[in-house]
């Protein structure tokens, strides 16, 4: 039902130049849903977002916000509120009057805009900071002034570009809890831009991992995380070790076509092949797994609430994350094991 | 040594010290700019505030006096009075004309792509290598009957018959904007950069079509500056006796050109100087006015 959807993108794209920066990019926002542009640098997930702002103008596709077409509109005439990686608030204005400009554009009555005005600053938990100027607030209060200018208006969708980059970690975590707090209680539809997959995991109703343009996979957290649909949204998500492998007729060796004593509960066919485990699924000492390849020790680093173990067998180097001591040594030939669940395998 | 002794003897003359070092350490710091301040810029005015007092006799340059006769002269003299009209008259024009294209070549050159911003720059910069001189001359070729601007217009067939606008005021005040222009680029482009440009993106995001951006974010962001520039091109204007006198009719009699008279013509150094302490006062004045005016923004404005 298309009367469902706050946000509509229908085969966008984009090119600068020669450069394709958003290639044929479809995504249907549901109302209320929280949407993640995930992508590194270059992928075209800020693009997208300025293309939906009204900054850019497409190539071609469509854009739709609540069912009625948008692309020949200036950002002005838009339904959309973006919040800009540096706040972009305005420095001559006094925080109230930060929030209640949007207000003021939208020809709400002045009798309306002082409460309102309240109410948004109370969410942002911003509430006695009315008559401060921008220059005399942190920069996580920034980004909260510019959360309320933002929301006040109530656009038919959120745009975030960015909004936590600029600022320190505790912060971005803290303010990350806080933008979820308010898209749990209030409920608006959101896109939100970000090269952070702790973000994009922990807001996200859905993830777009992006990649050159093109979305890759477009799912929920878990499935995305679970179930990647390529080999990039696989290594781009969370940690990973690669196995580059060269197996002939059963047998396994490295890139460098030593022996390497790999045993697989799956034969695979003879070929190169890049095999990946997330670190924490690896297991030391368990010869009794599926999976298992004997490697040596090289050394060990404390990351606080586990110690992270480097191997190497060959050419091949992992790290295995283990809660407390193990028994061996550097230079010791250790089993690691894994299940086949916990393994996928690219050619 | 015991490190007691060493304390007690530290800490009775202390209070003294910190007072006078701390009265002093801001003059000790300034007096290099302070000093080159007062040698060329106090001093020789103060020369010329006592040249404005002595007296003119004969045809000597200066008898030493003390009167008042020079100032007084100054308020009978229809001759100055009109002068103060038409050099307040020229400079006001020429500064307004001046702040706005500069502000829009100064907004352009901070919208466009960087890649284009040294081209435009060094544009700018062109009047500022070439003498004031060599820029008269240009203008002679530009306005009289057989110049430039004459043949663009009869062969662009916007008029039929030559036309001369070489000494005229209107040439006086294009030579005096053409002057003071890139200095007052310069201020504005500064002013821009300060600006970041998301503020304009933000104020669209919310509603505002380009017109309100403009006046609700961008104009109010560089108020100060357009005062800067103002202020700069209109001490430029005021002072500038050259292009003026060069461009203009013979009847445009500026301040600038009643000082050079009665200095190099009728070799009256006392009056001279009195004109132009009148001068600098009077741009003194307007300048704290509009000093006045542009720091009524908001105290933290970042």
């Amino acid at each position: 039902m298309a009367d469902t959807s706050a946000l509509e993108l229908d085969r966008l794209r984009r090119a600068f130049g020669g450069v394709v920066a958003v290639d044929d990019v479809s995504i249907d926002v549901k109302r209320g849903e929280f949407v993640t542009l995930l992508g590194p640098s270059g992928s075209g997930k800020t693009s997208t977002l300025r293309l939906i702002g009204g900054f850019e103008k497409p190539d071609a596709g469509a854009i739709r916000i609540n069912g009625g077409r948008v692309d020949h509109l200036p950002a002005y005439q838009r339904d959309t509120a973006t919040i800009f990686q540096t706040g972009a608030l305005f420095p001559h204005k006094t925080v109230a009057e930060n929030v209640a400009y949007g207000l003021r554009m939208r020809g709400v009555a002045r009798a309306d805009i002082a409460p309102r005005v309240r109410q948004a600053l109370d969410i942002v938990r911003l509430a006695g900071f009315e008559e401060r100027y921008p220059a005399q607030m942190s920069g996580g209060q920034k980004q909260r002034v510019a959360l309320a200018r933002s929301m006040v208006v109530r656009p038919a969708i959120l745009l975030f570009d960015e909004p936590l980059s600029a600022l320190d970690l505790s912060l971005r975590l803290q303010l990350r809890a806080e933008i979820k707090r308010l898209h749990d209680e209030i409920g608006f539809s959101a896109i939100y831009v970000t090269h952070d997959q702790g973000e994009a995991m922990a807001m996200s109703s859905r993830v777009a991992v992006m990649r050159s343009g093109r979305i890759e996979q477009i799912d929920r957290p878990e499935k995305v995380f679970g179930e990647p649909a390529s080999e990039f949204v696989y290594t781009f998500i969370g940690e990973s070790c690669c196995l580059k492998t060269q197996m002939a007729s059963g047998a396994a060796a490295d890139a460098d076509g030593a022996t390497i004593d790999l045993r697989l509960a799956n034969g695979l066919a003879d070929g190169d092949w890049r095999l990946y485990v997330r670190p924490s699924r690896l297991q030391i000492d368990r010869a009794d797994l599926d999976n298992r390849l004997k490697a040596r020790l090289d050394f060990t680093e404390f990351l606080g609430d586990v110690h992270r173990y480097h191997f190497k067998a060959g050419r091949i180097e992992l790290f295995v994350d283990h809660q407390g001591a193990i028994a061996h040594r550097p230079g010791d030939l250790v089993d690691i094991g894994w299940r086949s669940a916990d393994m996928v395998a690219y050619r | 040594m015991s490190g007691a002794s060493e304390t007690a003897a530290l800490d009775s003359p202390a209070p003294r010290r910190t007072f006078w070092s701390a009265a002093l350490m801001p003059w000790l710091l300034m007096s290099p700019a302070l000093l080159i301040a007062i040698a060329f810029f106090g001093l020789p005015i103060l020369f010329m505030g006592r040249m404005s007092f002595n007296a003119h006799i004969d045809q000597r340059f200066y008898v030493p006096d003390f009167t008042w006769d020079n100032y007084a002269a100054m308020l009978t003299d229809p001759t100055f009075r009109n002068a103060i009209w038409t050099t307040a008259r020229l400079a006001l024009i020429s500064s307004i004309a001046t702040v706005i294209i500069g502000y829009a070549f100064a907004m352009l050159v901070w919208l466009k792509p960087k890649r284009w911003r040294l081209a435009f720059v060094a544009l700018a910069l062109c009047p500022l290598l070439i003498s004031e001189i060599s820029i008269i001359f240009g203008w002679w070729m530009f306005f009289p009957k057989n110049g430039l601007l004459s043949y663009a217009l009869v062969s662009s067939g916007l008029i039929t018959d030559k036309i001369s606008l070489m000494y005229t005021e209107f040439a006086a005040f294009v030579g005096l904007t053409y002057v003071t222009l890139p200095f007052c680029f310069f201020i504005l482009l500064s002013i821009f950069d300060g600006i970041d440009k998301k503020v304009l993106e933000a104020s669209a995001d919310l509603g505002a079509a380009p017109l309100r951006t403009f006046h609700e974010v961008l104009l109010p962001l560089t108020k100060g500056g357009i005062a800067a520039a103002f202020a700069q091109s209109f001490i430029w204007a005021v002072g500038t006796y050259a292009t003026p006198s060069a461009l203009g009719p013979d009847t445009l009699w500026t301040i600038g050109y009643l000082i050079q008279e009665q200095m190099l013509g009728k070799h009256n150094w006392p009056r001279a100087a009195a004109f132009s302490i009148v001068l600098t006062v009077g741009v003194a004045i307007v300048m704290m006015i509009i000093r006045m005016l542009s720091s009524k923004r908001t105290a933290l404005n970042g």
